[in-house]
């Protein structure tokens, strides 16, 4: 078999796999602007009859029939929440992992031990007394609760991954801006941070996916509009006695696209920080 | 004492700027951990707050340990990440592989090949709930119109064809970002050591196995360290596509950890349970960095 | 006027001390050199001028300001780091002119003050790159450059040569040379090179253990050391140090050898003493190929182990008292290894140090 062929099967291949990579993703979207009526029909219709937008406006409460979930706020919810949380997570691990990248002090090395097995403690089982305390403290049902919470299972990842960005800048840079004329905080902004910025980006992209994504947590902490993110409304249609599978389509649609955009906007940053930050560290 | 407190002066700038995350840890992890360590030594249940103050030592430890369910949910746990992080990999090798192979277009698979990775694990569960579906899933409506059954395959109520769902769902998740990182340990591969070992008269599958795979071991438990950090995220994709059942078949730790707080409000009991699903996560996380380290310090060789 | 001044000053890093009081002053426009052994706390010591550590005990001023616990932006001085800690981020022609952006200079300012330095290194043609488009020698011009630009009041430069080849080394040396002559500066220049320190230095500050052991002009150090560590270090090759005794006004070698005792030598030797003899292999040449002539000399007879011709001269290798020695034949004709050769060695030259302390007992 000469190169050229093999190069040719080895491309087909792959697209063969993408391809089923991709299907679920498509099915739910060519869902999503199908009719109810449509998915249900057996046997089932493979060429898609009418496709409307109808399914969004349902779940936004516009056109004919209401669906009776509010999904305008539960997205409001999602993004004040994630990018507040995000910010938070970001600000916390910048100070952090600089801390780690450029200082010895003791203690040092079990300090991030720890910071970073505070992380594998599985969210349902930290659900519990997070339920119990933040119903004490009143925190039940509020998206202040919820950005605490998330901030929190966010810090150790950033602060890992800034770290190792940090680790890769040279301190003698510092000093010689230094030297130059700068403060240590001016020489921070105007050096160090410009040189780590795709670890910081790329640990900014993974707060937020963690936090927009985040269902065991959210699905026990919330409870009404007033902070429900949209993981955890997915859930109110199969609460219900029957499942209205075109909706919930629709609403996967809302929760992915974000997170799609988002993700392909800042791709290049993504990569190199998964690579740099996580490999080299 | 008086050490204590001029350490803390020397190091001020250092544990200033580590103190916030320190904080937010404590606070947000590590109380709410103390609380529910007491709570499991109790008989505390949701619906009589009086009950916290009911101190039952290690009953709720002994209660689960005799529990057939509760190593029953253990035991398929350890199997269902056993099976999936082993096949995630190879999976994530495999498609690193023919995603380095290829030149045309290779920007274009690399950016889908990470498009799992941006689904929530909850938009995962109900992607193949829906897909599974036993009357209107895409999977049966596909195998009826072309005649390989008249019956629905009750995907997701067969305790070993649910088993098999959960799994492919989780594998559909999470072999991206398996594949994601060792095609980056692909990229930044050096091309001598390849180079001599062909010269060396090693074929292809020689060059694979003494070259290029001790090379990619670091970044296959990177990967598998990332990965164990949230394994819990199994959570959310069984939650939605079974909820554990139908009748406990596919109950995994978590699952009846939820059911046993929130359903049966024995808070105490779960807090228990919870106690071995953290132990667990530690497990597998302490693992493999162990075995991250054991590679990198191989690789120093190199 | 920029005079640099250390009294007393300490160094700890937790519980380890590892600058012991230095004493040092520095005059306007001089080239200073401290060199020594790795770890002997050279880098310390500038990067505590420089105000890159804080100074655990003593004083330093620079133009009789106390800097002691002025921020490295305040001292006006500039580094040049071994590294070169170029901003990465920054094309050639924003590198040079950082410090002055940061100074809040103007546009025209920093656009002259760029291109004067660029002028003086000849980097022009390369200010549009990024520092990874160069080569490491340009990349040590644009690290000077960036120095020079704002005409600082000290240059400090710790070890700026040491990531270059051999060839590329010698040049920079030069460059580093006529750059002092064309920019008058302080300059504290680092290296645990001694050739680099003997060529470079108006003075040089030989350092061990975080101790200063002597400071003076090239030729002083070279030709008094102070004691055996500085004679073996500074030199090439190192100085010959046979220990003996003394015995009768004279100095006797393990293997019965004796040999006078230099003069210029403290009359405080009494019999039995232990000493060390030392003398460079300049001064032990064979009979009919020395240089110059004149003042006490000893003749001994020497079996040769081995030649090694360099051209213009022989370096033979003999031993004496049991120890390895050189010694150098100019005019050189051709040795065979194990042939005797009487040797004239300059006792006027010759230096004695004590076998205790290792301090010389010159007078
Ligand atoms: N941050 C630090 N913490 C503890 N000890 C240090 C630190 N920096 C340097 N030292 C110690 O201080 C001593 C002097 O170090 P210094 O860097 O000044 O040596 P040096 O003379 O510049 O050596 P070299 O020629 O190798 O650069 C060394 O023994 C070193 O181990
Ligand atoms: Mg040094």
């Amino acid at each position: 078999m000469s190169k050229r062929t093999k190069d040719v099967i080895i491309w087909f291949v792959t697209f063969f796999i993408m391809l089923i990579i991709c299907l679920p993703g498509l099915w739910i979207i060519l869902s999503a602007f199908r009719p109810n009526g449509e998915i249900l029909t057996k046997p089932a219709i493979w060429i898609p009859q009418n496709l409307s937008l109808d399914n969004f406006r349902a779940i936004f409460g516009m056109g004919d029939n209401v669906v009776a979930i509010p999904v305008g706020s539960y997205f409001r919810n999602s993004l004040v929440i994630s990018t507040t949380s995000t910010f938070l997570a970001i600000v916390i691990g910048m100070s952090g992992g600089y801390a780690f990248a450029r200082f010895q002090f003791p203690g040092k090395a079990s300090a991030f031990l720890w910071i970073m097995l505070s992380r594998t403690v599985p969210g349902i089982a930290l659900s519990l007394p997070l339920f119990i305390i933040w119903s004490r403290l009143g925190l039940i049902d509020t998206p202040f609760g919820v950005i605490l919470v998330y901030t929190a299972i966010n810090v150790p990842f950033t602060v890992w991954l800034i770290e190792g960005f940090f680790r890769q800048v040279p301190h003698e840079l510092s000093e010689a801006a230094q030297i130059d004329g700068c403060t240590r905080w001016q020489a921070f902004w105007k050096i160090e941070f410009p040189l780590a910025k795709s670890g910081v980006v790329s640990a900014g992209i993974f707060a937020f996916l963690t936090s927009w994504n985040e269902y065991a947590l959210a699905s026990q902490l919330t409870r009404s509009t007033d902070s429900k993110t949209l993981p955890a409304g997915l859930m109110d249609f199969t609460a219900q006695f029957t499942i209205d599978w075109a909706g919930m389509c629709a609403m996967a649609v809302i929760i992915i696209i974000p997170a799609l955009i988002l993700t392909f906007l800042v791709q290049k940053h993504l990569i190199a920080g998964l690579t740099f930050g996580g490999v080299k560290g | 004492m008086k050490k204590i407190r001029q350490c803390l002066r020397e190091h001020s700038v250092p544990l200033a700027l580590l103190a916030p995350a320190v904080i937010i840890i404590l606070l947000v992890v590590l109380l709410p951990l103390i609380f529910s360590f007491y709570t499991s030594f109790t008989n505390y249940r949701l619906i009589k707050p009086e009950t916290l103050w009911q101190w039952i030592g290690l009953r709720n430890y002994q209660r689960i340990m005799g529990d057939w369910a509760f190593w029953v949910a253990f035991g398929r746990t350890v199997l269902f990440l056993t099976i999936a992080l082993n096949l995630e990999m190879l999976l994530g090798l495999g498609l690193a592989l023919l995603v380095n192979r290829i030149t045309w277009g290779q920007r274009v698979m690399r950016t889908i090949m990470m498009f799992p990775m941006m689904f929530s694990p909850i938009l995962v569960g109900f992607q193949f709930k829906y897909m599974f579906n036993d009357t209107i899933g895409v999977v049966n409506n596909a195998l009826q119109s072309l005649g390989l059954t008249h019956e629905a395959i009750p995907f997701l109520v067969d305790r070993w064809l649910a088993f098999f769902s959960i799994s492919i769902a989780e594998i559909w998740m999470s072999t991206s970002i398996f594949a994601i990182l060792i095609l980056a340990g692909l990229f930044a591969m050096p091309r001598d050591p390849i180079e001599a070992a062909r010269v060396d008269g090693c074929n292809n599958w020689q060059v694979f196995r003494h070259i290029t795979l001790p090379f990619l071991m670091p970044f296959i438990y990177i990967a598998m360290t990332i990965r164990s950090l949230d394994v819990a995220r199994a959570y959310d994709v069984v939650d939605v596509m079974t909820g554990g059942g139908p009748a406990g078949r596919t109950e995994l730790l978590w699952t009846l950890i939820a059911r046993t707080a929130y359903d049966d409000a024995r808070m105490g009991r779960a807090n228990a349970m919870a106690y071995v699903s953290i132990l667990l996560s530690i497990f597998f996380t302490w693992f493999f960095f162990r075995k991250l380290m054991q590679a990198r310090k191989h690789l120093g060789a190199f | 006027m920029a005079e640099v001044s250390l009294k007393n000053v300490v160094k700890f890093y937790g519980d380890l001390e590892v600058v012991h009081g230095i004493n040092l002053d520095i005059a306007h426009n001089e080239f200073v050199v401290l060199v020594g052994p790795s770890g002997c706390g050279k880098s310390t010591t500038l990067r505590m001028i420089a105000g890159l550590e804080d100074i655990t005990g003593g004083e330093i001023s620079i133009g009789n300001r106390v800097v002691n616990n002025l921020p490295p932006r305040r001292r006006n001085i500039s580094m040049v780091f071994q590294n070169y800690a170029l901003y990465p981020h920054m094309n050639v022609r924003e590198n040079l002119g950082f410090s002055l952006k940061i100074a809040g200079k103007s546009v025209q300012e920093i656009d002259d003050a760029v291109n004067d330095a660029a002028n003086i290194l000849g980097l022009a043609e390369f200010m549009e790159r990024t520092p990874a488009e160069l080569s490491g020698g340009q990349r040590q011009r644009v690290a000077m450059g960036r120095a020079i630009v704002r005409h600082p009041d000290v240059f400090l430069f710790d070890e700026p040569l040491s990531n270059l080849d051999a060839k590329l080394r010698t040049q920079m040396r030069t460059e580093i040379k006529k750059l002092h002559q064309k920019v008058k500066t302080t300059i504290v220049y680092v290296t645990h090179d001694q050739v680099e320190a003997m060529t470079l230095a108006d003075r040089i500050v030989i350092m061990k253990d975080g101790h200063i052991v002597q400071v003076g002009t090239p030729l002083e150090v070279f030709e008094h050391p102070v004691d055996t560590f500085v004679a073996s270090f500074i030199g090439s090759p190192p100085m010959n140090l046979i220990e003996g005794t003394i015995n009768n006004n004279k100095v006797t070698l393990s293997d019965g050898v004796t040999l006078p005792i230099p003069p210029k030598t403290g009359n405080s030797l009494s019999d039995g003493q232990k000493v060390i003899y030392g003398f460079r292999a300049d001064i032990l040449m064979p009979k009919g190929h020395t240089l110059a002539k004149g003042g006490q000399t000893a003749d001994l007879d020497l079996t040769i182990d081995f030649a090694e011709p360099l051209g213009s001269e022989t370096i033979l290798l003999t031993k004496i008292g049991g120890v390895e020695i050189q010694a150098k034949m100019h005019n050189p004709r051709p040795v065979k290894e194990g042939e005797v050769l009487t040797c004239e060695l300059s006792i006027e030259k010759s230096h004695l140090f004590d076998a205790a302390t290792g301090r010389t007992l010159k007078v």
